[in-house]
């Protein structure tokens, strides 16, 4: 072959390698892979790793939600602490020993960069042992129930829609699309055979029910646009008409071709800006992402602590038939004005900002530095001020909170303190910053303990609600 | 051009380009190396005048709490040099070990200017912020412990802003508020709960 040709194939060679290089970065990726485990008290979701062709997941990071729980590596063996159960394994190997027994893994262990991972069909068992309770797997869609935790449902559709009741409080991510709308469960542990079930009705079509990547989704076909509409303290969601179609109901030979753009929650309008917003809580784990926060020990950074110990506090404000969100429910960096933005524009009730430390003893909670003298009256509220208008409630709340403390003997300290973003919340907003409760500074990581701090905030914040409501 | 020739001119070029790379990143750790030590040169200099009763808002991680203690120091006569000295002394009782709320080496107040009589800007160096403990209580002591100690010894003084290396900062070191005018009678708000 000619050089001339060789270099015009070589050059040919080079330009489709940097055409497909470019494809391959520009080309949107797959989904995470994710497992969702549900628990009695907890309901968390990680990231799934895969290995030659396996499933598996990070058994650390399962198991930090449930208690007090430290790993290390020595050569290829890698040990596991979990509250007084120990287990054992071996990178490459097959074979564990949890809880004093032998146990045999479908795949291999796998060792990387101190992080034990085990094959995900393993899982439910060695949780089975671990945590000494029944374990629940449903495998297609990654979802683990622990201890009997599942949330049931009903649904009646009635002549102004459909209603459906859960056998507890859920806070499902609601989103539309033309002619449908869709509950999103992630967190909480929603299960249902999978079905889907066509309707003859003038409203709605078709109710689907199904599980996938961790999650469970409710779907309703609808021929109007659809709204959700929450009661009984989250119990029930009450799908009907939006307003515009509720105020002129459709004409019975509407062509069902018609486009319908819906909007949960609606649009705000000037009424629904006045009226008063449901009772919700946002739980702003500090940090996250890029920002760790302080380094409480070498291997414990105070980013995790905070998602944890939010997760935690979440799931007992949904016992206590409290809405809860979260400014951020994982790894992820969510700079501290946006935080404050989420909340004012989610109109909560309660913002709590979650730090932890590794000096001092116990939990000190803060409110604002700021003047109430600093507030404007009018309508519209300034950035820098927006806590000034809710003086009385934050400090009545941090009363409130550091008393349930007390009650749960939990040493506490309240303050004012400069903190990022208090200033900027328009609710009756504060702080906890958890401190360890001995010498050990792990422990603001233990699961038990964060277990009483969270019960502590729930009822306080349950105790103050109707003065907060009062005065919103 | 023979092909020999293509090659040996190729094989040059991207030497070149591998030598200009290599270059670059000995160039930038270079100059991150010597960012990153800290500056532990005196900032001022020694200050010779009458000495002076000041009164130091000392801060205590343990049990958390920020106490008022006497002292005795040459000061200048000019309000700015007067709060750069007092400033100065105080970052150094947390600069020295043992301290009671310890600060890293280098921890300074760069100037301090005053703005329209009432406002304070205590210009500190970038040690002071780069290397502080993270934590809201601590953080919170080290701001309460300035601001007051600055303000009770520069009679007028309201409101106090606290620039590193110059510059404005988010936060000292991940928690309190650096963009904030820091207002006296708030300060002192937090600081009977800190008795």
């Amino acid at each position: 072959m000619p050089w001339s040709e060789r270099r015009r194939r070589t050059n040919h060679t080079v330009v489709v390698a940097i055409l497909l290089l470019v494809l391959l970065a520009s080309a949107p990726s797959a989904e995470e892979k994710q497992l969702s485990i549900y628990g009695p008290r907890v309901s968390y979701s990680l990231p799934v790793s895969e290995y030659n062709g396996q499933d598996y997941v990070a058994l650390l990071e399962v198991l930090e939600p449930f208690g007090n729980v430290s790993a290390g590596g020595d050569g290829n063996g890698w040990k596991l602490h979990f509250n007084n159960v120990e287990a054992e394994f071996q990178q490459g190997g097959n074979l564990s020993k949890i809880a004093g027994q032998k146990f045999g893994l479908p795949s291999p262990f796998v060792l990387e960069n101190n992080r034990g991972l085990v094959p995900l069909h393993a899982l439910p068992a060695i949780l089975a042992l671990m945590l000494a309770t029944k374990a629940e797997y449903h495998e297609a869609a990654r979802r683990l129930f622990l201890g009997g935790a599942a949330t049931r449902f009903t649904t009646d559709l009635r002549e102004g829609g459909l209603s459906v009741k859960f056998s507890a409080p859920v806070d499902p991510l609601i989103s539309t699309e033309p002619g449908k709308l869709k509950m999103t469960f992630t967190r909480d542990p929603v299960v249902s055979n999978a079905y889907i079930l066509r309707l003859e009705n003038p409203l709605i079509s078709s109710v689907a029910f199904s599980e996938n990547n961790g999650r469970a989704e409710l779907a309703v076909q609808g021929k109007v646009p659809l709204l959700a509409q929450f009661a009984a303290g989250g119990k029930t969601i009450d799908i009907v008409p939006a307003p515009s179609q509720a105020q002129s109901a459709p004409p019975a030979a509407a062509p069902e071709t018609t486009p319908v753009a819906v909007a949960v929650p609606p649009p705000p309008t000037l009424q629904s800006l006045t009226a008063k917003p449901p009772f919700v809580v946002m739980l702003d784990a500090g940090h996250g992402g890029d920002d760790r926060g302080a380094l409480l020990s070498e291997t414990l950074e105070e980013k995790g602590v905070t998602l944890a110990f939010a997760r935690r506090l979440r799931s007992e404000l949904q016992s206590h038939g409290i809405s809860a969100v979260m400014s951020r429910d994982a790894d992820v960096t969510v700079p501290v004005e946006q935080r404050a933005a989420m909340a004012d524009a989610a109109r909560v009730a309660v913002f709590v900002s979650l730090h932890a430390a590794s000096q001092g003893r116990g939990v000190r909670v803060y409110t604002a530095m700021i003047n109430s003298a600093t507030n404007m009256p009018g309508s519209f509220v300034p950035w820098d001020t927006a806590q000034a208008g809710h003086v009385l409630t934050r400090r009545a709340l941090a009363d409130i909170v550091k008393a349930e403390f007390g009650k749960h003997e939990i040493p506490s300290t309240e303050l004012s303190a400069p903190l990022k973003p208090l200033n900027n919340v328009a609710a009756a907003a504060i702080a906890i910053e958890v401190a360890p409760s001995g010498a050990d500074v792990g422990s603001v990581n233990a699961g038990v303990y964060q277990q009483r701090i969270a019960a502590a905030i729930a009822e306080a914040i349950v105790v103050s609600r109707s003065r907060v409501e009062a005065e919103r | 051009m023979t092909r020999a020739l293509i090659i040996s001119t190729g094989l040059l070029l991207a030497a070149v380009v591998a030598m200009g790379v290599y270059l670059h990143f000995l160039r930038r750790n270079e100059r991150e190396r010597a960012q990153n030590v800290p500056d532990s040169r005196p900032i001022s200099a020694p200050v010779a005048g009458p000495a002076s009763r000041v009164t130091f808002y000392l801060a205590y991680d343990d049990p958390g709490v920020v106490r008022a203690q006497e002292a005795s120091i040459a000061l200048p006569a000019d309000p700015a040099q007067r709060g750069r000295e007092i400033l100065h002394a105080l970052l150094g009782e947390y600069v020295k070990r043992p301290s009671s709320h310890e600060l890293p080496a280098g921890a300074d107040v760069k100037d301090v200017f005053m703005m329209s009589g009432n406002t304070a800007v205590v210009d500190t160096t970038p040690a002071f912020a780069e290397g502080h403990r993270s934590g809201v209580f601590v953080e919170t002591l080290t701001v309460a412990s300035l601001v007051k100690t600055l303000t009770a010894n520069l009679p007028g003084v309201t409101q106090v802003k606290i620039l590193v290396d110059g510059k404005e900062r988010e936060t000292l070191a991940g928690h309190a508020d650096l963009e904030c005018f820091y207002d006296v009678a708030t300060v002192e708000q937090l600081l009977q709960q800190l008795q």
